[in-house]
């Protein structure tokens, strides 16, 4: 099955681990990854300034996914996944707003298709790829582990538009994880968010709400936690240490993409899946897969 | 002092409000009866009292012009809690990029590391800039190090078209 990959701008500028585990565990489940033309942004950041430009940036992904001939486009960051999602019902239903963002990207000779679907690596694994084909690729159980998920909130949120999993109780990242041998507890913060928008106006406030819930984490006792979006995954595994200054507490707990887990379970190197990036102290976790 | 207090002596102005109203593609804004399922979730409210039924009562009565000048609108989170769960699809999430919107349009001071990113995608095409990072044995790594594609930027035509997105005249 050929896919196209929009991965937005965290991964490419920083979340190496991310981008190096997608590329690595995907080909394995019969997927082939075509880039797009250009690496571009989804249109977050300009949400706030200027509705309409962020809008065009997401339908330009878009058009580029259309002129890659590809029907199915994943995009396994999560703000990028809801910016393009919000602009796709946009140009789809506002004829105004859609008729103008066409035009400009027509100057570029590029064509919106709303045949084009989108993807996160969460649904793409479980309800594409199929959650007992990923069942059946793994070679290595990850018996005897413990761990959390955070899915992050923008995948799931809003319903009305149509999202990857349930809004208040999302489960297939938890059925991914058991996927690969491990057990996947419940958490009464399950839901709480990572914070990284607010690092453009607040960074103090952004890292307690990431370090509020590592604590708890923490207390519970799991071995890691497990993340599928570039932000949390800046927030949980890069700013951990700044996270714990905030919070007043001493955090040592192993955050890992989920396709770096999964990519664990298929008997896949370490390295080849960036587990040497990780701030985190995540050798905790890797000790108790190797014993 | 709180939000609605400070806002006591201020005079509602209807064009502003309308400007709102337009923006969000639906007047599903008058619906709000205050029922604070949003505030009593909201991500921001604990740690920067972040109101959002206050937002939203504020923006009915017509004080929009306070707001946008207002730094509270620039303490969302963006977790979408509270489009999910507002029973009148009053989504203070969308009246609260709106009201950023319009603060930006007349150039209210807007978060600087955000001004940045904007005008990062103008020049690059992404809101990052590409880094270099350390691995926990302390390596310096590079796209180029881990073996990952060279990233290929916009096309020169991009940033016209961007520019004139970015200038379109919003509702």
């Amino acid at each position: 099955m050929k896919t196209a990959v929009f991965w937005g701008c965290r991964t490419l500028t920083s979340q190496y681990g991310y981008e190096l585990s997608v590329r690595e565990v995907l080909p394995r489940l019969g997927v082939e990854l075509v880039d797009l033309r250009e690496a571009l942004c989804c249109g977050d950041p300009v949400k706030s300034v200027n509705d309409f430009a962020a809008n065009y940036l997401a339908a330009r992904v878009l058009a580029l996914a259309n002129l890659a001939g590809l029907e199915n486009l994943l995009i396994p960051c999560n703000r990028c996944h809801f910016t393009i999602s919000e602009a796709k019902k946009i140009v789809e239903q506002d004829e105004k707003t859609g008729q103008k963002i066409c035009g400009l990207l027509k100057e570029e000779g590029l064509k919106y298709n709303p045949a084009v679907k989108i993807w996160h690596v969460i649904d793409f694994l479980h309800d594409l790829v199929g959650l007992d084909n990923v069942k059946k690729t793994v070679e290595k159980p990850l018996k005897g582990l413990r761990l959390a998920s955070h899915v992050g909130c923008q995948i799931i949120r809003y319903s009305d538009l149509g999202r990857v999993d349930d809004a208040e109780n999302p489960r297939k990242l938890d059925e991914l994880i058991c996927a690969t041998g491990s057990e996947c507890v419940d958490y009464a913060e399950k839901l709480d968010c990572c914070g990284y928008h607010l690092t453009y106006s607040h960074s103090d406030s952004a890292l307690s709400l990431a370090g509020s819930k590592l604590k708890a984490l923490q207390g519970l006792g799991v071995d890691g936690l497990v993340v599928s979006c570039p932000d949390c995954g800046t927030m949980f595994d890069s700013k951990q240490k700044d996270a714990a200054t905030t919070v007043g507490a001493k955090l040592s707990l192993p955050v890992v993409y989920y396709t770096q887990l999964l990519g664990l379970a298929l008997g896949i190197p370490q390295d080849k899946l960036g587990l040497q990036l990780n701030q985190s102290p995540v050798d905790l976790l890797l000790s108790k897969i190797s014993a | 002092m709180s939000l609605v207090d400070s806002m006591s002596m201020a005079k509602p102005n209807l064009e502003s409000r309308g400007k709102i109203l337009a923006r969000l593609r639906g007047r599903e804004l008058v619906n709000c009866f205050q029922c604070m399922k949003c505030t009593s979730g909201c991500t921001a409210l604990k740690l920067l009292e972040l109101k959002p039924h206050e937002i939203e009562k504020l923006v009915n009565l017509g004080l929009v012009d306070e707001l946008v000048s207002s730094d509270i609108i620039w303490t969302c989170v963006t977790c979408l809690k509270c489009v999910q769960r507002c029973p009148q699809k009053a989504s203070p999430y969308h009246v609260i990029f709106a009201l950023r919107n319009l603060a930006v349009e007349r150039e209210v001071k807007a978060p600087e590391a955000l001004m940045k990113a904007v005008s990062q995608v103008l020049e690059t095409g992404l809101a990052e800039v590409v880094q270099k990072v350390t691995s926990r044995k302390m390596e310096t790594c590079d796209r180029e190090s881990l073996k990952l594609p060279k990233i290929v930027s916009p096309k020169e035509s991009f940033q016209a078209v961007f520019l004139k997105a970015l200038e379109e005249k919003q509702q």
